[in-house]
């Protein structure tokens, strides 16, 4: 594997506002561990995730940020905002002083950039801002992440973002598994709380995680409820919902209708830390894209997910191998996770008693193959989560994805992303004959020549700028007219990703090449952009070669 | 001896500071130095009125008896006497106005005070009531204890209001001695404070004392008595003050056989500290000295002279001045107030003020006025004769000065008074840290003298009347005095004073006996004090509202960019964006009262809008254009938060009179005619008004190049822009034979107008009618009128087009105004006529002598920018508010949170300094105007501003995932 920084000594990690984010980045910090025995990890992290971050094995040390009360503090205004700014005076000057060598921020907001901007760590993995406040990615594994996440891009990722994040730290070690601790005293809490149950089954103990954290991809109480009595009657299981106190409103309704012994609420009474033990404790947990599916597969139940509406289970899914995702197939999944839904289809597109049928077959044993017709592959096409020779997840789908149009571009594109940007050799790529694969490439991606012969423009207007620039006697305006057909070129080259959706991610990467040149100099400054054509160019030629092969 | 609970309530709500009050230790009083204090007082008090210092039932004799006999049963309720020859005792009975009742319940009841006055006026009112004979009797007590009642000679024991304003060592001895008096099994009710603990000087007669209940009852019980019950007192006026803690209570006791402890004692128990002392008063501490007499004196003249009783209102507002001891508080309102209600009242009566004046005659002169002729600098006599006459009276101290009625020193004991006026002035934060203190108000000079021997600091004075001073150095050596003086000016200079010892490290302090002769004087000088350092000291939010339209809507802008011109922080509210919707009333409604109705309705909707936007950005002051739609409701709510109402009268009070309902809403109304305006305005209520001539603002009025085209499209031998009002149609008529162009709306189409009048008499925007101005050899600017032909003859006030047209160099034929010779000078600055065949004349001449008109021209335009600007008018206009609000405003922005926000930011130099241009330009430094700023910056971004940006961005994060958990992103 490619690697930019692989020696890492006083690392800080940035992971501030989610939960399930700083799951997601245990095989980031244990592979990290892994490379650099000695290295010591810091957390940076919102304060009500801290004590998750003590549970993380290889967490060294945890610095909290107290976002609640910041935004309380502007909210208040006067001096209010001078509180706050003291505080983040507080922060930064802490932050310095620890003297960190390297840094991977794997937030992508403004303010963990300004935040980095203002530390000032030397080495950095992920987002971070100029000395004007625009926002410098340096790591083109996090370009990537940052061009898959982009809405329109996203169906055409296989990459999970764990991956990414680990690649964007140039981690190549790494378990296959997230990671978390459970104290014993949380089990025995655990325990006690689930001695509270009057069972009269005698079946799996089944997690249910109901809550979302997004209200369109809340599955309803009324669909909950009847997967849970298909479990408590049919199956003989014996069902723990989970969740917070804010979730009752969701969980509440579910027992009320099923009404059995065999459900035990424990949602709002359990802390993080608690609700692992829970969760650790049965054999299965049913979910949807949450926090708790992270918690569940860290320590190592397995997990029945399903992604609905804007979750997308190739980028989020559950981090191990051996876990059952269940992906609608609908033509607005995965939906833009910013816009609210008012009619979720996709919710009906899985059956509360299949998801039970799953959850029963998974505790019983790892799923590699499913009866026939059990999940109709036109609604939903269910996926066994795993991991590629390379140590990258994967999901591989046990109906068939044969309505999914988009898996030929997600496979090539994955391919063409591991190879180009990780380093590693794809047996089934074309030696690179350009004529060959352009050839190739009209047959299969519409837009990869154009996008080839833009590239090649640019380059060929590059080796004229930098002629110019050398050239002392060059008039101005000639140089001014290769910058203006350069500065057309690379509007043309985004309108293309426009115009041909499935160029998205190629082009959006050269965007965010071209946002992070550096330096001020300009033959410097022409070698680099010379360097981002050349990029496009091979990324479309790979892209089109491995759309081809998988052909 | 009993305080009114109304005026204490009042004067709580109408005197912020007046609940302030930290004491230090006390060391031991003197019993007999309070005794003869509280003689002093009260037998001043009973003399000025008896009833009104007394309680509620004040205005008329029977209302007296009537709440001394709802107070007498709330004192006495459940009690059963022993005996059908029960005796009661009441301390601090004034003038028995509860005894009257308890005549038919005991058989011997006792009225004591310590007041002799107050109980030879007792004596002289019971003299007329039969029933008393023999059952009632009166004492003057010593203050201090009972002596005068036999020990074991009373049943029960009552005192109203009376206790609680005694020292506290007086009180505690009372305890002991009710003890003394009262039989085995006696009773005492008081009606007490208790609550909060609540102390004042020990010197202080009036203010009323809080004890906190457990030290009472303790008291209480090392003086021989228990508990039997303490219950709120409920009267129909508020007498508790629950946001601070004190309650009024009616306390019942009970005697035992226990022997009182020594005053001391109880007296420790009472109050552990012990009461401040008059040395002990310290400012930095946080006393605030109320003169709490002065004010509720102020308060009920106005009362008075509401009630129409005009000699006992100026009797009280003279008892006013004459206990009043300091000038922190600012009275010129109130006074101000007093003074034209009292005017009104006498108006149909024309009472004559007759005030005895004696010339003073004295064998000082001489000297004085060589010590006087010695000092050169910082001295400015105007001794301008026939300034009235005022006049010497005697007092054991020496001489003093009396004026109007007035005495301008203490009118007993100048000496000590004025001894103790200076200590409390010198004890002030503000005197504290000032190096020069220039007193308002000579007198005889006492209070100089005092602050001149307890002061290093520089002493200058100001007193407004020659006869005063004339009186005060006729009748005592003060030679030493002027030699000390720093400054010193006497008289009324002409125009506008200057004081060329008045300087940036100078506090006015201000004799309220001589800012009661001599207001509008005293305003001046306030606004030359206060209203200079305001202008740079102050930064308070000022709204300016203009009118939904019409010509004096740009006058609103102007004013606004002069304030900008002046570094105020501005907030423009433009409200010609709702004229529109006015209009369409017109298509639906068209009976002319339904229509104001909906215009009513509308300005109330518009007014509303203004509420809530100075909700969300609250402003200081608000200055309204005239016509500004804003109602009356909402000026009274805005006045509620504090907010300065500020009305600029620009029109016609004859002709244009919505200012009789308006003015009551405005703080200050500025006007543009003199005399008779000010004074009705005045009248209608408004709190204080000024004349303000109108102006031009140099920006726009100024001279513009054109090019021939325009010329001929604007220009013209004559013109004229403006309305076309009855006397200007009458007079232009006659000019038809000229070549004359007129402008503007509201002129026949018949002719010869539909010749003159042109593109069709639409409105002009100031642009325009500025090109008219420069491209006219002869503007000609005749006032309107639309009762009169021709020049209106008794025409004052002078219209914004004579400034504009000298502002930009245009040459202007103006008819005669009263008020325009003080603005600029006729026949060299401006060419004015008296007649429309004066005016023809004139067009003629000065066509035809073109050099003559550069000349006038260049020097009415030097004339205009010079004095009449509207930076001028709104520095005059802010100098004045600030005069008289300097210490509100002050105080507005010193507990604004933007000021502590701006305060806390000086640790980071950038951040506060961007707080502070923020605040400076009007606005108040949040998190989103400090990062518009930097976005629309450019280049690297310094370490503040990406903190800043970081919270920025924190924040737009935070409202994200708050809208995506609710899945309900934006």
């Amino acid at each position: 594997m490619k690697r930019r920084y692989p020696d890492k000594r006083n690392i800080l990690l940035v992971n501030i506002t989610r939960l399930g984010d700083m799951l997601q980045a245990t095989p980031t910090i244990a592979g990290m561990k892994m490379e650099n025995p000695d290295a010591k990890v810091t957390v940076l992290v919102e304060k009500q995730f801290e004590d998750v971050c003590f549970s993380i094995p290889t967490v060294d040390e945890v610095v909290s940020l107290d976002l609640g009360m910041t935004v309380r503090s502007i909210a208040r205004e006067g001096e209010g905002l001078i509180d706050a700014y003291q505080y983040v005076d507080e922060v930064v000057s802490d932050l310095r002083g620890r003297s960190f060598d390297y840094c991977l921020n794997m937030s992508s907001s403004a303010y963990t950039a300004l935040l980095l901007k203002l530390i000032g760590i030397g080495r950095n993995g992920g987002w971070t801002a100029d000395e004007e406040g625009y926002r410098v990615i340096e790591s083109e594994w996090a370009r990537l992440f940052a061009s898959s996440v982009f809405h329109q891009n996203r169906q055409y990722n296989s990459l999970n973002l764990v991956d990414v994040f680990r690649c964007s730290a140039d981690v190549e070690q790494h378990p296959h598994a997230l990671q978390l601790k459970v104290t014993e005293e949380a089990r025995r809490y655990a325990q006690e709380l689930l001695a509270e149950a009057r069972w009269t089954n005698n079946g799996p103990l089944i997690a249910v995680q109901a809550g979302a954290s997004q209200g369109k991809r809340q599955w309803s109480p009324a669909l909950f409820a009847r997967m849970v009595r298909t479990l408590v009657q049919k199956h003989n299981a014996r069902v723990v919902m989970v969740g917070t106190q804010k979730e009752r409103a969701i969980i509440d309704p579910i027992v009320s209708e099923v009404a059995s012994p065999n459900v035990l609420s424990v949602a709002g009474r359990t802390t993080i830390a608690q609700l692992s033990a829970v969760v650790e404790a049965s054999k299965v947990l049913i979910t949807g894209d949450t926090g708790t599916m992270h918690i569940s597969v860290a320590v190592g139940v397995p997990v029945v997910a399903m992604f609905l509406a804007s979750a997308y289970g190739f980028e989020t899914g559950p981090y191990s191998a051996g876990n059952l995702v269940l992906q609608p197939i609908i033509a607005c999944g995965p939906c833009n996770p910013n816009k609210p839904c008012a009619r979720p289809d996709c919710h009906d597109t899985l059956d509360p008693e299949v998801l039970g049928e799953l959850a029963m077959m998974r505790a019983q044993g790892d799923v590699v193959q499913i009866p026939p017709g059990l999940v109709d592959p036109r609604r939903a096409v269910l996926y066994r989560t795993d991991f590629d020779e390379f140590g990258f997840y994967t999901m591989r789908a046990l109906n068939s994805d044969a309505g999914d149009g988009l898996r030929r571009y997600r496979d090539a594109y994955r391919k063409m992303w591991l190879e180009d940007l990780g380093g590693y050799q794809m047996a089934s790529v074309q030696p690179n004959a350009t004529t060959r694969s352009l050839a190739l490439l009209n047959e299969g991606i519409s837009g990869l020549e154009e996008s080839v012969r833009l590239a090649q423009q640019g380059r060929l207007l590059i080796g004229e700028l930098i002629k110019l620039i050398k050239d002392i006697t060059a008039p101005g305006s000639a140089l001014g007219a290769v910058n203006q057909q350069l500065g057309e070129i690379d509007r043309k080259i985004e309108q293309v990703g426009f115009h041909y959706p499935v160029l998205g991610p190629v082009t959006r990467m050269f965007c965010f090449s071209k946002e992070n040149i550096q330096g001020s100099e300009a033959l410097a400054l022409a070698s680099q952009m010379g360097a981002i054509y050349d990029d496009l160019q091979r990324r479309c030629l790979k892209l089109g070669a491995h759309y081809a092969a998988i052909a | 001896m009993a305080v009114c609970e109304k005026w204490r309530r009042k004067s709580h709500e109408a005197h912020p500071n007046l609940h302030v009050s930290v004491c230090l230790p006390s060391a031991m009083t003197d019993l007999n130095r309070l005794a003869s204090l509280m003689r002093n007082d009260w037998n001043r008090r009973i003399s000025h009125d008896a009833r009104f210092w007394m309680s509620d039932g004040y205005v008329s004799e029977d209302a007296m008896w009537s709440t001394g006999a709802r107070d007498l049963a709330l004192l006495l309720d459940g009690i059963s006497l022993p005996s059908s020859s029960a005796c009661l005792l009441e301390v601090g009975c004034g003038i028995g106005r509860l005894l009257r009742a308890a005549l038919g319940r005991f058989d011997r009841v006792i009225g004591i005070d310590v007041s002799d006055r107050a109980i030879e006026e007792a004596r002289a009112l019971y003299a007329q009531i039969p029933e008393s004979q023999g059952h009632l009797e009166f004492k003057v007590g010593n203050g201090i204890d009972l002596r005068e009642i036999e020990s074991g000679s009373v049943d029960v024991v009552v005192s109203f209001a009376a206790l609680t304003s005694m020292p506290a060592d007086v009180v505690a001895n009372y305890l002991r001695e009710f003890h003394r008096v009262t039989r085995a099994g006696g009773r005492v009710r008081l009606q007490m404070y208790l609550g909060r603990e609540h102390r004042v000087c020990e010197d202080d007669t009036l203010h009323i004392r809080c004890y906190a209940e457990d030290r009472f009852v303790e008291a209480a019980r090392l003086a021989g008595f228990d508990l039997d019950w303490i219950r709120p007192l409920t009267l129909p006026l508020q007498v508790s003050i629950e946001e601070q803690g004190v309650r009024a209570v009616i306390v019942s006791l009970h005697r035992t056989e226990r022997q009182p402890l020594s005053q001391g004692e109880v007296s420790r128990a009472l109050l552990p500290t012990g009461e401040m002392r008059p040395t002990e008063i310290s400012e930095t501490e946080g006393f605030y000295e109320p003169g709490l007499e002065h004010w509720v004196s102020l308060n009920y003249a106005k009362e008075l002279a509401e009630r129409g009783d005009t000699t006992r209102a100026r009797e009280t507002l003279a008892y006013a001045a004459q206990c009043a001891r300091t000038a922190a508080i600012d009275v010129s309102d109130i006074l101000q107030s007093i003074q034209s209600l009292i005017e009104r009242k006498e108006k149909g009566s024309n009472r004559e003020v007759v005030t005895s004046l004696a010339p003073a005659v004295g064998s000082w002169r001489e000297a004085n006025q060589r010590a006087l002729a010695v000092r050169s600098e910082r001295t400015q006599l105007f001794l301008t004769p026939g300034s009235g006459s005022a006049e010497v009276r005697m007092t054991g101290d020496g001489p003093v000065v009396w004026l109007q009625g007035q005495c301008l020193d203490h009118a007993e004991k100048p000496v000590a008074a004025a001894r103790s006026w200076a200590q409390r002035i010198l004890s002030e934060g503000r005197i504290k840290e000032c190096r020069h203190i220039v007193v308002y108000g000579f007198g005889a000079g006492y209070h100089v003298e005092a602050l001149l021997s307890m002061s290093d600091k520089r002493i200058s004075v100001i007193e407004p009347s020659p006869a005063v001073f004339d009186a005060a150095i006729a009748g005592r050596d003060l030679t030493r005095t002027f030699q000390k003086l720093y400054g010193l000016s006497v008289g009324f200079p002409e125009g506008d004073p200057r004081f060329d010892f008045l300087d940036q490290e100078s506090e006015l302090v201000i004799r309220p006996q001589s800012q009661t002769v001599s207001g509008d004087f005293c305003t001046r000088v306030k606004a030359l004090s206060f209203g200079a350092r305001g202008l740079t000291a102050l930064h308070p939010s000022i709204a300016v509202l203009g009118p939904f339209m019409g010509g004096t809507l740009p006058i609103a802008g102007y004013c606004a960019r002069a304030l900008f011109g002046l570094d105020q922080r501005l907030r423009s509210w433009d409200v010609s964006g709702f004229a529109s919707s006015l209009g369409q009333f017109e298509k639906f409604v068209f009976e002319p009262m339904r229509r104001d109705t909906l215009r009513g309705a509308y300005i109330e909707m518009v007014s509303q809008v203004l509420l809530e936007a100075a909700t969300e950005k609250p402003v200081d002051i608000l200055i309204c254009m005239a016509q500004a739609p804003v109602s009356g409701r909402v000026l009274t709510e805005l006045r509620k938060r504090g907010v300065v109402t500020v009305l600029w009268f620009m029109e016609d009070y004859l002709r244009f009179t919505y200012w009789r309902e308006m003015a009551q809403y405005y703080d200050f109304v500025f006007t543009i005619q003199r005399g008779e305006c000010v004074d009705r305005i005045r009248a209608a209520g408004a709190g204080a008004v000024h004349y303000l001539p109108m102006a031009c603002d140099p920006g726009i009025h100024r001279p513009v190049t054109m090019s021939e085209e325009e010329r001929r499209r604007w220009g013209s031998p004559v013109s004229f822009v403006g309305a076309g009002y009855h006397n200007r149609q009458q007079t232009f008529a006659g000019l038809a034979d000229l070549p004359f162009k007129i402008w503007g709306t509201e002129w026949p189409t018949c002719r010869p107008f539909d010749r003159l009048v042109q593109e069709e008499g639409r409105r002009l925007t100031p642009e325009e009618y500025i090109k008219i101005f420069n491209a006219t050899e002869v503007n000609l600017n005749l006032h309107s009128s639309s009762e009169r032909d021709g020049v209106d003859p008794s025409g004052d006030f002078v219209n914004p087009r004579t400034f504009e047209l000298a502002a930009c160099g245009a040459f202007q034929l103006c008819d005669h105004r009263s008020h325009l010779s003080e603005l600029f000078e006729a026949g060299s600055e401006i060419v004015t006529f008296a007649s429309p065949r004066e005016m023809k004349d004139q067009i003629a001449y000065y066509l035809a002598h073109p050099e003559e008109r550069a000349r006038i021209t260049q020097r009415g335009r030097e004339r205009a920018l010079r004095e009449h600007t509207y930076q001028h008018r709104i520095a005059e206009m802010l100098r004045i508010i600030y005069s008289v609000k300097f210490d509100h405003l002050k105080r507005r922005a010193e507990s604004s949170p933007w000021k502590r926000m701006i305060d806390r930011a000086k640790p980071h130099p950038e951040l506060h300094q961007r707080c502070l241009t923020a605040f400076r330009r009007g606005e108040e430094p949040n998190l989103d105007g400090l990062v518009s700023d930097i976005v629309t910056g450019k280049g690297k971004l310094s370490e503040t501003e990406q903190k800043l940006l970081f919270l920025h961005h924190i924040r737009s994060q935070m409202v994200r995932m708050r809208s995506e958990e609710l899945g309900m992103k934006k």
